[in-house]
């Protein structure tokens, strides 16, 4: 008996298990984003599709899916407590995801399935956008392309893997296209936006420090930016990176203070050097520099003391070239308010401080230089530098100074403005990063938290604002190694940071991360940040970018790679027989004159027919229909019989023409 | 010599074509049958010339016949024959029933209870009947043309597929032509008696005919779309079962025998498209249709989807 087609909708057993795969492939770089219970769902989503699979379980009856669809939304109204941020949009299309399974069953039911699960794949994008990612998820939409083809195959067939060879076929003409996309395909802005959520975002510096701030971010290894140099980077104690300068001091806290509209006036000696930046997203405003930025880019505009505030904060990964002034002379003239801004200090705070400042400035026969090195030389006889310092009082400065007599960068920064501010000596903090770590085979600074560095600008009659820092007086290997080469024995050293960034900090695994490094950043730069170099290439390309001009270059690469994917798929239903050839061309000959050969009609029938209409073609025709039929159904010899048909047909196409 | 034992059998044709006017076509498919050694099946209404036509092929071949009208109350015995007790012998006699001839006309098969009915099928099968424990061969050759009514008469038990399937061939007659009418009209019913047409050949040419006919060469492209036909039956919804083995052995030996019938010493596909209707009829059924009455249909389907030019 012949099979009878039931259940004609209804996907094989395999498909079931490609579907699982597929979802399982989607949801798996989500984990961490994703709140347990969700992740627990799914899970318990595909056990019970597996014992449905297996026979032991039925569908569930449509009251307990009800349940658990209204059990779902309040967890997820609860765990996001009606806040609509990214995650909980991911996690309800994750609980959708997850909830589907169970209902698969029918074609339709894991079409829908599949088109969430791609969704799903391109939402993990919105977290995570590193090269390990991006490959991965070429491969999670491979199973999601294999679950589709599996959807569609014969259900009686069970062959695990021929879906997934079959996604293959199908995704291998893709990858050039995709590619040429990458390259020409113009870069929409977003219609609209979704914000993140805020809680994700990043330790970074901040608007303002106390003591303790800095310390903490060496806590974390997470990347602050990166600097891209044409030639060589400047030696490890000029790399000072400045993000913001702090100016008003309260007793204990250092804050930016009211700042001027006029920038400070900047006279550059000497060379610039010139250099790109990658910042990383930081949710705040400014951007870095190393010392003095001549000019702000595009992104940003420069504040009174010369830092790069942007226009807005910074919530992506940007990319700016910025150039430096590596010798200057910083406001030299400052007016006298300025003066006596720079140097404004609570006078009931720090007593002791103040005092010592007015005792060490008279021994120094007022001379700041002198007291400059007496309280350099003060730091490098007792003072140790720590990660860990001890917490300080309302007094903060006196208790560093006479008390605890250990801190970190901020606490020495802090010390020492404040003291040259006690004899009245203009002077302020400045925040930002310092040293960083080369990566030759790329030419970049790698700028880590940890890096994270507060210094002390002081200004001098005749040579404006002075760099100084104290740290290098406590500390100097700080400013000479990389933070992370002094620090990597203390006990606080990134103790925040994952296990795996830890190890690795030598020999081959350092070689292999910085290998891993480059890689990542040279993604980030050509491939995160592509649109960049889009513009300029596409203009070298094509001169002066107008529609036409970009409609024919997405044409032609589009139109190559579905000619070359027809000829794969119609080509290879060429004849391979001669004979078979030429008698399509005969019948392609006939069929323009609206002669067409019936299916069952053999040749000899269909010149019979033809006799009684077109006598003339008939006469042609049957020469080759009585050759043909002495080949095919008479005891011959082929190969000579062949031949003779093959000259009857050629004869018979010349007639025809 | 196949030359003129082809000529004898297309000369046996025309005088047929005497006998019963306009049918000629209904006639050749009846001798090829005979000639690759099958039993025919022929179903029409009543008065259309079966009968005729099964003396009329009985008595050109010179075979002898007998004749069994098959009614409701028939038993097997009536067929096969009996054992009698011969009181002047002190034994059993066995007097053998009409079947002990070389051909047998059933007339109007499906008349009769599936009792009786098998008891036949299977002596046509086997060629030998055995009664009380004693086989008994029937005569060579032996060919049962058997008659039925359609089946939407009162009164018949339709023959299960597995019967059908013993038939080589199953043919109509159907109304004759116009002409053809008038003619026979014209005539009146003086040549519908048998003892009007002479025997042209003899049982034993008609065996060298056969085996003539089974020397018909087939090439391998000609079974191929042999095998493609019988495919088809197999994998179109539109059937609800297709044609067995049997039945593919069965179209490729009356193709050869039409092929010869036709002079000629191969098969070509034409052959195969002529005897496709009478040989493959019977044997298929349409997926919608239990009662079986769409055989014309489904093959002019199965010859217009099957390419006979199908390379391989």
């Amino acid at each position: 008996m012949k099979r009878t087609q039931t259940g004609v909708d209804k996907i094989s057993r395999s498909a079931v298990i490609w579907q699982l795969i597929a979802c399982v492939a989607v949801v798996l770089p989500l984990f961490s984003w994703l709140p347990a219970w969700v992740l627990l769902l799914g899970l318990g989503c595909i056990g019970a599709r597996l014992m449905i699979h297996s026979g032991r379980w039925s569908f569930p009856h449509w009251s307990i899916r009800l349940v658990l669809v209204v059990a779902v939304g309040a967890g997820l109204l609860m765990t996001f407590n009606r806040d609509a941020s990214l995650n909980a949009m991911v996690a309800l299309l994750t609980v959708g995801l997850s909830l589907k399974l169970l209902e698969i069953y029918r074609r339709r039911d894991a079409l829908v399935l599949l088109y969430v699960a791609l969704f799903v794949a391109a939402s993990v994008f919105l977290f995570e956008q590193g090269i390990l990612v991006a490959i991965y998820m070429l491969f999670a939409v491979l199973l999601v392309i294999a679950a589709l083809v599996s959807v569609w195959q014969d259900p009686l067939r069970e062959e695990m893997l021929r879906p997934l060879k079959h996604a293959w076929r199908l995704l291998l003409p893709a990858f050039p296209l995709m590619l040429v996309l990458f390259f020409i395909f113009p870069r929409i802005g977003p219609l609209w936006s979704v914000e993140l959520d805020r809680s994700s975002a990043r330790t970074g510096l901040s608007e303002s420090m106390s003591p303790g701030d800095i310390s903490r971010l060496t806590r974390s290894d997470e990347l602050a930016f990166r600097a891209v140099f044409e030639g060589a980077p400047p030696a490890p104690a000029e790399r000072y990176w400045r993000a913001l300068v702090l100016s008003a001091f309260d007793g204990r806290e250092w804050t930016p203070g009211a700042s001027s509209s006029v920038v400070e006036e900047l006279n550059v000696i000497g060379e610039s050097i010139q250099y790109e930046i990658v910042q990383e997203r930081s949710n705040q405003r400014w951007l870095f520099a190393l010392d003095v930025p001549m000019l702000a880019p595009q992104q940003a505009r420069l504040t009174s003391p010369r830092t790069l505030l942007g226009h807005a904060e910074v919530s992506q990964r940007i990319q700016y070239s910025v150039e430096s002034a590596r010798q200057y002379q910083l406001g030299a003239e400052l007016t006298s308010d300025q003066l006596d801004f720079f140097s404004r200090i609570p006078a009931n705070s720090n007593p002791r401080s103040q005092a010592l400042a007015r005792q060490w400035f008279d021994e120094a026969d007022k001379d700041v230089s002198g007291l400059i090195n007496r309280i350099f030389r003060h730091f490098n006889e007792t003072f140790v530098y720590t990660l860990e310092p001890q917490p300080l009082g309302r007094h903060s400065v006196d208790d560093f100074l006479f008390q605890t007599q250990q801190g970190f960068c901020e606490h020495f920064a802090s010390a020492t403005a404040v003291l040259l501010r006690s004899v009245g000596v203009p002077s302020r903090i400045v925040t930002g990063y310092q040293g960083g770590e080369w990566n030759a085979s790329q030419n970049y600074l790698t700028l880590r938290q940890y890096d994270a560095h507060a210094w002390v600008e002081v200004w001098l009659e005749g040579q404006g604002w002075v760099r100084i820092d104290p740290t290098t007086a406590v500390a100097p290997e700080r400013i000479e190694m990389s933070a992370e080469q002094l620090f990597s024995g203390q006990a606080g050293f990134l103790a925040d940071s994952p296990f795996t960034s830890r190890i690795g900090r030598q020999g081959w695994l350092l070689q292999a991360r910085m290998q891993y490094d480059s890689l990542n950043f040279a993604w980030q730069r050509w491939v995160l940040n592509y649109h960049h170099q889009q513009q300029n290439l596409l203009q070298d390309w094509l001169g002066d970018l107008t529609p036409w001009k970009m409609i024919l270059v997405l044409l032609i690469p589009a139109s190559l790679i579905l000619g070359f994917i027809s000829w794969r798929l119609f080509g290879r239903r060429t004849i391979q027989d001669p004979i078979e050839r030429q008698l399509h061309k005969l019948f392609f000959k006939l069929e323009k004159q609206g002669l067409y050969r019936q299916p069952d009609e053999t040749l000899k029938r269909f010149s019979q027919r033809l006799e009684q209409t077109h006598p003339e073609l008939a006469m042609i025709l049957m020469p080759v229909a009585n050759t043909y039929e002495t080949l095919h159904y008479l005891p011959v010899d082929q190969a000579h019989q062949r031949k003779i048909l093959m000259d009857c047909i050629n004869q018979a196409l010349k007639q025809l023409k | 010599m196949a030359d003129a034992l082809v000529k004898q059998v297309q000369l046996a044709c025309e005088k047929l074509d005497q006998v019963i006017l306009g049918k000629s076509q209904q006639i050749r498919l009846a001798v090829t049958c005979l000639l690759s050694s099958g039993h025919l099946l022929i179903e029409d209404l009543p008065g259309m010339g079966k009968t005729t036509l099964a003396h009329g092929l009985a008595s050109i071949f010179g075979l002898d016949d007998s004749r069994i009208q098959f009614t409701s109350d028939m038993l097997p015995a009536d067929i096969l024959g009996v054992s009698v007790f011969d009181a002047a012998s002190g034994g059993f006699v066995f007097h053998p029933g009409p079947i002990f001839t070389q051909l047998l006309l059933a007339d109007e098969i499906n008349r009769t209870t599936p009792k009786t009915q098998s008891a036949l099928l299977e002596a046509m099968e086997e060629g030998q009947v055995t009664q009380d424990g004693e086989t008994r061969y029937l005569p060579e050759p032996f060919f049962v043309i058997a008659t039925q009514n359609p089946l939407t008469q009162f009164g018949t038990f339709p023959l299960p597929e597995s019967q059908l399937d013993r038939f080589l061939m199953r043919i109509n007659l159907g109304y004759p032509s116009p002409e053809a009418e008038r003619a026979l009209l014209m005539r009146g019913d003086q040549y519908s008696r048998r003892d009007r047409v002479s025997a042209v050949m003899s049982p034993e040419t008609l065996a060298q005919a056969q085996k003539a006919c089974q020397s018909v060469h087939a090439s391998a492209d000609l079974i191929h779309y042999v095998q493609r036909l019988v495919q088809y039956t197999r994998d179109a919804d539109s059937f609800s079962y297709g044609v067995s083995p049997r039945g593919a052995l069965a179209l490729l030996r009356c193709a050869k025998s039409w092929a010869w019938l036709n002079d000629r010493q191969h098969v070509v596909p034409e052959d195969v498209q002529h005897v496709l209707e009478a040989v493959v009829g019977h044997r298929v059924r349409a997926a919608e249709d239990m009662a079986g009455h769409t055989a014309t249909r489904l093959v002019n389907e199965l010859l217009s989807s099957v390419d006979v030019m199908a390379s391989g």
